[in-house]
């Protein structure tokens, strides 16, 4: 397969090789070993030759010893029946042509006149021609930053031709519109250049338009790889010779692929194979086998017969470069200000969804070549359609890809609606799955906001804040009755399923557990092991949001726990678990028991949802809430018992936890769980009657839901007591807690 | 029975941050034990305070940091010269508050060109402060980072929202940063983290917890620090290990108590100068008690106190 490809890399290289040894000798005869050679305005030498072998060429009589190193990396070209591994001398002949490539063009500034504008940022109409040759290192600095800070999110080096003009203009607007710089060299069989079809087509081109014509020999795309490797010396500190390190730096934060326009000749692959090493894959319009296996680049490394017209999407996603959208493109401001802005009655120019229609959003994933990245339709009227005040059905379908993506991230991403659509102006969001309910002010009407726009916000907003996981967005707003209904039947197919994955997850099939540390901030010690059954006690973290979060921030507070060997199963401990909570917790703390409210149960912040505490007398426990302000049976108002639990101590007798854990199984299951639960105030029994008789059926009990006292029944020991007496409650019964 | 002193026995060490270049170059850090408590550790290098000098000031200010400056109040780069020849700083800051857009708007190159100059005027290190908005802080120090590239400059401060742009400019062209933070112990420790993995290296981080002064807040900013210092030195937490900075000066200077006079406030007395100095002096002192290696100060009088307690603490 890519034996073949391979195979006319090697042969490649041995032409350019010697053809390059021929042009050294020549010049050594004509100038004389002592003749300086050098790209311009530049401390790195040859860069590539620099960057990876550490040799500095500053002379003529330099450059036979780098032939010489071409000659031992030049593999022989593989024998037709020869199925031996091909990749590792492919991948060095391939350097192989790199390094002769730096001397061919170094030996351009030799030339006279030089065919390299050198030292300009852009060819100007009084120029002789366009080719701006290698970046010198004032370039470099200023244009590596961009590339150090994110604002350039990598590089297109383009070899060969479009297939016309207006092609070529496509691609080249389409790289620019996502900030990618496009390096252009080398040209088609046919004689013509990408750079100079953009010049046909009136495009301006140069280093400003970030449209960079290196030169139009196919030698010239090594001034791509120099930008790459005097990139890691300048802004990596890689030291000249590392090549390892300089190779993985580039791989790691100089984003690069090649396009390869038309058809590719022998030079070219072996210019390929060059590239290869240095983690840039090549993409191909032209069809011949690929180079599929990942290894040296990110993922594949050449892709073929692809065409033109979805060449740069290909790109990007097969160099897996992350797109930001540093602008959102809407007629109204954006920002957090926003965010908690009402739009009255007499203000909205639209309303979608609420109590009076139907409105859903729904976010999942499919493969990354089934969804377009920012297409936006709307499938229906859209709000010129309605009159001022007027009621839309709203179905937001949201389409996302990418290689990092999980499953389990859809409902996350489809929380984030809210808080994003929010914070446009002029907009309103309530709710989320099937209960949204928006709103559009008449105000965003008028500066032009059409449906399509929340589109454009979830796009650029995801890219940005998920851009980790996401690679590709894609949203279609429908305002057909029709529509929405049938869509969100399957929306709700969906949701029943996600509930129930993580409803089916439990702890002892789960090794890796997630610590939130995020209330360390004023309660240094405290450290939250988030698992399956156990959510962080302020309610707002379960065990999928932790892992989500680590997954798009994996130096922030959700760090991974290798739960480890157990150490003991009732209690809830695991070696790894303690082996994180000791310097997670400053040295506070030796052991965590997750299922515990008696024995090391861990600590509480200050946000906890509600606080669990012993009834000793009972021999059961109670769970009150922050809304609950009254007394309770322990003696303490939640405000009181905040102060003596919070703070991130563990205090045996008390742990804060959050509400939905009331009706998870390892519920203090070391205490006996939910059987223990004597007492909650009124409101949240209500709230969580669904969850109890859950629970009840499970333990055998389907009444324990009425044996649960309020403050209806009483605020003091003794009343919850006699109540457990009289309804027989199952606590009175158990081993005591102490 | 004999006494026997308890020691604290620290595992890590603060990093040692140079800044400026050539003989102007001053260390900064460095030290092994909390702050003066040289029974326990090394001590480092001593805190250093950096002077400020202002390229637009603030017609607010009370006469306690104006008299000083008076004559070269309205020239950043003579000013600036003064307080190294006759006020003995040992570094400048330059705060580019006329750089504000919601102020006088400033460009960039204007404060390129002011930085350059007032950094090759002086004979100590300059540290470069931006206005705090976050979006033309980014624009403006790049560009500074630029114009004095090799100057290795102490630039800061960079935040959340733009420190990419800031820390990306400073590794190109050779400086140090300021890593600020919203008085969070985690938010500190996650910046370092970004600005690290943008390639610069942490001996070129330094740390601004976000400081409050006397009165306004000095609590948090200590006990935050204190955590740093303790992660730091007792957990090893090599990416804690940075350096700290406070700009305190013009928060001390801005506080009520500071511009009250004692027809306002009969209580506290008629001498405005000796209260602002005391001010300034003993947020100085909380946060070198708390672990900060350099403070940015604008009072003679409140610096040469500051210098005389560190010189007779260490
Ligand atoms: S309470 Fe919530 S936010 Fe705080 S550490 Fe625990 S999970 Fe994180």
């Amino acid at each position: 397969m890519s034996r073949i490809v391979i195979g006319a890399g090697i042969r490649g290289s041995h032409v350019v090789v010697d053809r390059v040894e021929g042009k050294v000798n020549a010049a050594i005869e004509k100038y004389g070993v002592d003749k300086a050679v050098g790209l311009p305005n530049t401390a790195y030498y040859l860069p590539t030759i620099y960057g990876i072998t550490g040799i500095k060429v500053e002379t003529l009589g330099d450059m036979p010893a780098i032939i010489k190193k071409c000659r031992e990396l030049l593999a022989e070209v593989p024998a037709e029946d020869c199925w031996l591994p091909y990749l590792g001398p492919g991948l060095d002949s391939g350097m192989a042509t790199a390094f002769a490539f730096d001397l061919e063009e170094a030996l351009k500034y030799l030339e006279d006149p030089c065919p390299y504008l050198a030292s300009k940022e852009d060819p100007e109409e009084t120029d002789p021609d366009i080719w701006l040759g290698a970046a010198d290192d004032i370039i470099l600095r200023k244009r590596g930053v961009e590339f150090v800070d994110g604002s350039a999110p990598g590089f297109a080096a383009i070899v060969g031709a479009a297939k016309d003009v207006e092609t070529a203009i496509k691609i080249a607007k389409e790289l620019q519109e996502k900030s990618i710089y496009v390096f252009m060299a080398s040209h088609s069989p046919n004689g013509v250049s990408f750079a100079q079809q953009l010049v046909e087509g009136g495009v301006q081109i140069g280093w400003n338009t970030r449209l960079v014509p290196f030169g139009y020999d196919h030698s010239a795309a090594i001034h791509a790889i120099g930008f790459a490797v005097k990139a890691a010396l300048t802004f990596g500190g890689k030291t000249p010779g590392d090549h390892v390190n300089v190779l993985k730096y580039i791989k790691n934060r100089i984003f690069a692929f090649i396009l390869a326009l038309d058809e590719v000749v022998d030079e070219q692959y072996a210019a390929a194979c060059g590239a290869i090493n240095f983690a840039v894959p090549v993409i191909a319009d032209t069809d011949f086998p690929e180079v599929l296996p990942t290894g040296v680049c990110t993922y594949e490394h050449v892709v073929t017969n692809i065409p033109q017209e979805e060449i740069v999407t290909k790109g990007i996603e097969v160099r897996g470069l992350k797109i930001t959208v540093s602008k959102i493109d809407i007629p109204v401001s954006y920002g957090p200000a926003f965010e908690g802005e009402r739009i009255k009655k007499d203000a909205m120019h639209v309303e979608l969804g609420g109590p009076k229609s139907m409105g859903f959003e729904f976010a999942y994933s499919k493969p990354l070549d089934e969804v377009e990245d920012g297409k936006f339709t709307v499938v229906g009227p859209d709000m010129k359609d309605v009159e001022a005040g007027g009621l839309l059905p709203i179905g937001i379908w949201i389409e996302l890809a990418g290689r990092k993506f999980q499953e389990d991230f859809e409902p996350i991403l489809e929380r984030q609606c809210h808080h994003l659509l929010n914070g446009a102006e002029g907009v309103l969001h309530i709710g989320q799955r099937d209960i949204v309910w928006m709103r559009v002010s008449k105000k965003a009407f008028d500066a032009g906001f059409t449906l399509k726009n929340f589109g454009t916000i979830l796009h650029a907003k995801m890219h940005n804040e998920f851009g980790a996981i996401v690679d590709k967005v894609q949203v279609t707003i429908y305002t057909e009755e029709e529509k929405v209904k049938e869509l969100l039947e399957v929306a709700r197919k969906t949701w029943v399923q996600r509930d129930n994955r993580l409803a089916d997850m439990i702890d002892e099939t789960t090794d890796t557990f997630y610590s939130c540390t995020l209330c360390q901030s004023f309660a240094p010690t405290h450290v939250c092991v988030v698992t399956p059954e156990r959510p962080g006690l302020c309610g707002a973290y379960n065990w999928l949001d932790c892992r989500a979060s680590y997954e798009i921030n994996p130096h922030g507070p959700n760090q991974p726990i290798e739960k480890g060997d157990t150490i003991d199963e009732r209690l809830g401990k695991w070696k790894g678990v303690d082996e994180f909570v000791v310097p997670a917790s400053g040295n506070a703390f030796e052991s965590f028991a997750a299922y515990s409210i008696m024995e090391d149960p861990m600590t509480s912040c200050g946000c906890f949802e509600a606080i669990g505490a012993c009834l000793f007398a009972a021999n059961a426990i109670m769970v009150v809430d922050r809304d609950y302000t009254g007394e309770t049976p322990c003696g303490m108002p939640f405000s009181t018992l905040a102060g003596t639990v919070g703070g991130g101590l563990q205090t045996p007798g008390f742990v804060g936890i959050s509400k939905f854990y009331v009706g998870s199984k390892k519920f203090i299951s070391a205490e006996g769980g939910i059987k223990r639960l004597a007492w909650l105030p009124k409101a949240l029994k209500e709230a969580s009657k669904e969850m109890i008789d859950k629970r009840g059926e499970e333990i055998g009990i389907p009444n324990f839901y009425d044996m649960i006292a309020t403050e209806e029944n009483g605020c003091t020991e003794e009343e919850v007591m006699a109540f457990m007496t009289e309804v027989g409650h199952p606590a009175l019964e158990m081993d005591p807690l102490m | 029975m004999a006494f026997a002193a308890v020691s604290e026995k620290y595992s890590g060490k603060m990093r040692e941050m140079e800044v400026g270049a050539g003989d102007k170059k001053v260390l900064v850090g460095g030290q092994a034990s909390m702050p003066f408590c040289s029974f326990d550790g090394d001590l480092g290098n001593k805190p250093i305070i950096a002077m400020e000098v202002y390229d637009v000031v603030d017609p607010e200010w009370p006469a306690a940091v104006v008299d000083p400056f008076k004559d070269v109040i309205n020239d950043p780069v003579a000013w600036a010269k003064k307080n190294v020849e006759d006020y003995g700083a040992k570094m400048i800051c330059l705060q580019l508050l006329g750089t504000d857009p919601n102020g006088e708007n400033r460009d960039a190159d204007y404060a390129a060109d002011l930085t350059k100059k007032v950094a090759e005027a002086i004979s100590v290190p300059l540290m470069v402060w931006g206005s705090g908005n976050v979006e033309k802080d980014g624009e403006v120090l790049a560009k500074i980072c630029e114009t004095c590239a090799g100057m290795n400059l102490l630039i800061g401060p960079a935040v959340e929202e733009n420190y990419k742009k800031i820390a990306a400019t400073a590794l190109g062209y050779g400086h140090c940063v300021v890593s600020q933070s919203p008085i969070d112990v985690n938010m500190a420790k996650q910046m370092n983290i970004l600005i690290g993995n943008l390639g610069l290296p942490l001996e070129k981080i330094i740390m601004e917890p976000s400081t409050g002064a006397l009165g306004y807040g000095v609590e948090y900013t200590y006990s935050v620090m204190e955590r740093i210092s303790l992660a730091a030195l007792s957990q090893n937490d090599e990416k804690m290990q940075c350096p700290m900075i406070n700009d305190m000066g013009k928060e001390c200077w801005k506080s009520r108590e500071v511009k009250l006079t004692d027809v306002e406030e009969p209580a506290f007395g008629p001498d405005m100068e000796k209260r602002g100095v005391l001010w300034e002096a003993m947020t100085a002192i909380d946060m070198l008690l708390s672990g900060s290696n350099l403070l940015i100060m604008r009072n003679p009088h409140a610096v040469k106190l500051t210098e005389e307690i560190i010189d007779e603490l260490m």
